[in-house]
């Protein structure tokens, strides 16, 4: 797994992770956290494929999803999979750092699962 | 807090509309709903505008300033609303309060948006700036993305079908076809969407599971209505008027990711539950709902969460026909956003409109539920992270 340059928090009062964050925990408010990486193999929890997309995509149809890495970490992004029958929720995934869009011609890196 | 009630209600039929600009649409349904109200030429006190994307689209901003200008209605009180797709109800919602506050008496609430004078994926593109900009928007995900995963989740936990969503797209589009405002006059049948070798071409996936007729339209349109106090009313206006009984606001995380059960739409359940509390009513006491059906799975769980149906529930009754006219809870008479259309800025607005016009009893015997007393609204913002709701009363002069 290459390195994942996302930051998740984990809360110092009542160890809810969050992703993206937040300045007080969802549960019990308290501001304090932990910064962690999401480690693991990722759980897909929801996925998609979308075929009208937005602006800064020269795909016809992306492939997005929801993950949970085994600690605890969740987060969205692209799945590289050949057809989305392949697909199933709760299957296990791999996740890199890779070129997910380009905006004003430069790359925008994000989490690919493969 | 003094009772308010809507004593004017005006609309433009939605859809593509080239030759109007924002300010125009705006404007013509504003003066609808003054006529509505019999003011004529007569002012009013404040006026909120309900719009999400005229600072993106049409690079214009402070469109209330615009419209009190446009209107001649300076000085007024003038504020732009923006909440999503849930600004046309968020607008409402203040000139509600403003109104029950004793500090104005009459109040114009105006929602518009003008979409379809940009490309698809420039009008997708301003939709998903709603996602959130760092864990959401760089992916590439669209409203109809969410709410392609969320089905996807539904039918995994509940069983949900893709019969039960064709069922809510052939009733929205047969009401829609009825409907003088609707963007989509066209009723769809089971056999041209889903059963013939033809649907695969009439209606090809947009957000798998979901498909074209899944989704709403990208619409131009503007709805407005005059708000003013119960007692008024009652003294001077040409239509029946009606009461906003109860109103609700309730929001959630800004990503599906962080909510422990991303089924669960909890902002509207809690909107839903407000609003029938400030009402002293139930959902049993409801006699039709105008529901936030962007996408055909979004009328079978807001159904369910607003307490209409059970959990799992809200699909079988879709199928069953108890949400068509005559059914147990007719929702949607107006088309819905399926049909009707979704100018973002408009729809909360154009909901309310719609519900006015029922208990007013003014539509044709194919739309007109019989007897209607009280009616439903739920706009429905982002992913459900805001949610704006409802409950109207026709009151009896």
């Amino acid at each position: 797994m290459s390195e994942l340059k996302i930051t998740a928090y984990v809360c110092k009062s009542c160890g809810r992770v969050h992703y993206p964050f937040h300045d007080r925990c969802l549960d019990c408010k308290a501001r304090e956290f932990d910064q962690i990486q999401p480690e693991g193999p990722a759980k897909l929890l929801a996925y998609t494929e979308i075929y009208n997309l937005p602006w800064g995509f020269d795909v016809r149809t992306l492939k997005i999803g929801v993950v949970e890495f085994s600690n605890k970490v969740r987060a969205m992004g692209q799945i590289d999979a050949d057809d989305i029958k392949k697909l199933k929720t709760g299957m296990k995934l791999k996740a890199f750092w890779e070129p997910v869009r380009k905006r004003y011609g430069e790359d925008v890196y994000g989490l690919v699962f493969r | 807090m003094r009772q308010v009630a809507i004593i004017g209600a005006g609309m433009i039929p939605f859809g593509r509309r080239d030759e109007d600009s924002l300010l125009d649409m705006l404007a013509y349904a504003s003066l609808k709903a003054l006529d509505d109200a019999g003011l004529g030429d007569k002012g009013v006190d404040a006026v909120y505008v309900a719009n999400m994307g005229a600072g993106i689209l049409q690079r214009q901003t402070s469109v209330a300033s615009a419209l009190v200008d446009r209107l001649s209605l300076m000085p007024a009180a003038a504020d732009a609303v923006e909440n999503g797709p849930a600004s046309g109800a968020s607008a409402i919602k203040n000139g509600v309060l403003a109104v029950a506050s004793g500090y104005y008496d009459y109040v114009l609430v105006a929602g518009g948006e003008k979409m379809r004078e940009v490309v698809g994926w420039k009008a997708t593109d301003f939709v998903s700036t709603m996602t959130h900009p760092e864990a959401e928007y760089p992916y590439g995900i669209t409203l109809p993305g969410m709410a392609g995963m969320f089905t996807r989740l539904y039918m995994e936990k509940y069983g949900l079908t893709r019969d039960q969503l064709i069922a809510v797209a052939i009733k929205n589009q047969k009401m829609g076809a009825l409907n003088p405002f609707a963007h989509v006059e066209m009723i769809i049948t089971k056999e041209g969407i889903a059963d013939s070798p033809d649907a695969v071409v009439n209606n090809p996936f947009a957000a798998d599971p979901l498909h074209l007729y899944d989704m709403c339209p990208v619409s131009d349109g503007a709805a407005a209505v005059i708000l003013c106090p119960l007692e008024t009313a009652k003294k001077m206006a040409k239509k029946t008027p009606v009461l906003v009984a109860g109103f609700g606001q309730a929001t959630d995380t800004h990503t599906l990711q962080e909510r422990k059960d991303p089924t669960d739409l909890k902002a509207v359940t809690l909107a839903s539950k407000q609003a029938f509390e400030m009402a002293e009513a139930t959902p049993k006491d409801v006699d039709f709902a105008e529901l936030h059906d962007a996408f055909t799975i979004l009328e079978i769980a807001e159904s369910e969460h607003a307490g209409f149906f059970k959990k799992g529930e809200g699909g079988k009754a879709a199928e069953r026909g108890d949400t068509r006219l005559g059914g147990k809870l007719p929702i949607n008479m107006s088309g819905g956003l399926k049909a009707r259309g979704h100018p973002v800025g408009a729809t909360g607005v154009a909901q309310v409109v719609d519900c006015v016009f029922q208990l007013r009893h003014e539509l044709g015997k194919d739309r007109q539920v019989k007897g209607a007393k009280t009616g439903f609204t739920l706009n429905f913002g982002g992913f459900g992270n805001n949610v704006v709701a409802f409950v109207l009363r026709r009151i009896e002069l």
